[in-house]
């Protein structure tokens, strides 16, 4: 099996070689809001394409070789720290996960819609995320003080999975950019939002009870803002289960109306 | 440089907000709300399936219209469905319609955004996950289009039936016959009941296999499998009320009437 997909990887990496390379042509957003004579603008870049060579590895090249002030966001590399989120041919998609073979000869960039733009291809996901994370006050909520003594609570595997599938949001902002009600409701927590809430809900630890979970689920700005278009979960570069999450959150909503109380 | 405006138009201008906590004050009404429109719209496309079989009984022949249109007459059971039917309707349009964006600018930055995601598949040439379709967001501003034509087509129709139920301003007496429906679908109404049944039997399956989504049931399926389901509910009816809309405009003879021995 092994020998096969060694042979396999071989013989794609010769016809990768044998392949004439394909003379790229980049169609980038420019603009920078701090320049007064900045005007919002496309600009054309053409660069020859190398084999396995990702939009990372092409921005990079890019800006070394022909457009030194192109600003765009990397750190990881390897879809890690969620800084290089892009519409890359109008998805909102991680441009160091994206190869350019798998994209046609024109590449259209733009920045992520519904954030701050800083310049070009960089946008500010960091306030917003900021922002999310204390209207929901995503953090645990403890029920007691805490007792460094104490020995920790135990919490069943499969919610620790739970918790941990949430946790994998790597904060880059594609579902928010590829929501429909978060690019005309500004105040809408949105499918990054939603999935915080249900990361702290499901928590045992945190301290915040029903009633406290129904009032921020259960308006407009919280889970009842989605109408279901089912764009997060098919952008999701971490593949997260947004629309379980979101379904999980509305029966909580209608738990909550039934049930009341605390 | 148009391209370019519209990138613009997309980006957030003001400060994302911060600090205060959410909190609904209204909670327990939002919450009826969604359950309101989301059960109104349920119901309502369950009744078009019955609806639609009921009038399929068309193809059996007049007789067999006429004699199901009386007993339901008969019953009652007709009469106070009109009034249902329009209370739900309206509830639905109007606890539903809360979701559409109401400025202009709103709407162009939902359709750019739709449009982009649906086209983008085909801006991709190969790949695995990444390239998956995203056309639901394209379909929801159909679904917006197709409630539109529902609104106007749809009224009209519920005062027709409710002015032929309960007045003998058409046909020899009072309530529905195979005769004057027939009739006044031929006289040019077919041409109102085409678009508005594939308005409706799209905009009611698309719904269901959204609130299958929204509640939950629908995450124990793939999308695939949701929208296979979809297109079998979609097709069906509308082969059901084409076939019902011809013989109603008296096009074809009613298929079936040979089993209840009803002449044409």
């Amino acid at each position: 099996m092994s020998e096969t997909s060694a042979e396999q990887v071989a013989s794609t990496e010769a016809l990768v070689a044998e392949r004439k390379p394909r003379r790229l042509k980049f169609r980038i957003f420019r603009y920078n809001p701090q320049d007064p004579n900045s005007e919002p603008r496309m600009q054309e870049y053409r660069l020859e394409e190398t084999p396995f060579m990702t939009l990372f590895i092409a921005l990079n090249r890019l800006r070394e070789e022909q457009e030194a002030d192109l600003q765009f966001d990397f750190a990881c590399r390897s879809a890690v720290c969620g800084s290089c989120g892009m519409l890359v041919n109008g998805r909102p998609t991680l441009a160091c996960k994206t190869l350019t073979s798998d994209l046609p000869r024109v590449i259209h960039l733009h920045p992520l819609p519904s954030f701050q733009l800083v310049g070009d291809l960089s946008v500010d996901t960091g306030s917003w995320f900021r922002g999310m994370s204390e209207r929901v006050q995503a953090w645990v909520h403890e029920r007691a003080p805490f007792d460094p003594e104490a020995q920790e609570e135990r919490m069943d595997d499969e919610l620790a999975q739970a918790i941990y599938e949430s946790d994998r949001c790597i904060e880059c902002g594609c579902c928010v950019a590829a929501c429909g009600v978060a690019a005309t409701n500004d105040e809408f927590v949105a499918p990054a939002g939603m999935n915080r809430i249900a990361r702290f809900m499901m928590d045992p630890r945190d301290g915040r009870g029903r009633r406290d979970w129904f009032d921020v689920i259960s308006s407009d700005e919280g889970v009842f803002g989605c109408i279901g278009l089912m764009a997060c979960q098919d952008v999701c570069p971490k593949e997260l289960p947004l629309l379980e999450v979101y379904a999980y959150l509305r029966r909580k909503a209608l738990g909550g109306w039934f049930l009341g109380g605390k | 440089m148009r391209e370019a405006t519209r990138v613009i138009d997309r980006m957030r201008t003001d400060p994302p907000p911060r600090g205060s906590r959410i909190t609904a004050p209204d909670g327990r009404k939002q919450v009826l709300y969604e359950v309101l429109a989301s059960g109104s719209g349920a119901v309502l496309a369950v009744f078009m399936w019955g609806h639609m079989f009921f009038v399929a009984s068309i193809l059996l022949g007049t007789r067999t219209f006429d004699t199901i249109a009386q007993w339901m007459e008969h019953v009652y059971v007709a009469q106070p469905t009109v009034f249902i039917v329009l209370a739900l309707f309206v509830l639905h349009a109007v606890l539903a319609g809360r979701k559409v964006p109401a400025q202009l600018r709103e709407r162009k930055r939902a359709f750019a955004l739709a449009s982009d995601l649906k086209q983008s598949t085909r801006r991709w040439t190969g790949g695995d996950a990444l390239t998956r379709p995203h056309a639901e967001s394209w379909i929801w501003i159909w679904q917006v289009r197709s409630a539109l034509l529902i609104g106007i087509l749809g009224s009209f129709h519920i005062l027709l039936m409710g002015l032929d139920i309960f007045s003998d301003l058409f046909g020899r007496m009072e309530g529905i016959e195979a005769v004057s429906s027939m009739a006044r679908t031929r006289a040019g109404l077919v041409w109102l009941y085409l678009p508005l049944l594939i308005a409706v039997e799209f905009h009611a399956s698309v719904g269901l296999l959204r609130l299958a989504v929204k509640w939950g049931p629908g995450n124990r399926l793939s999308r695939r499998t949701l929208w296979r389901i979809e297109h079998v509910i979609f097709w069906s009816f509308i082969g059901l009320g084409l076939l019902v809309l011809v013989v109603l405009a008296g096009w074809i003879d009613p298929p079936l009437a040979f089993l209840t021995g009803d002449g044409p």
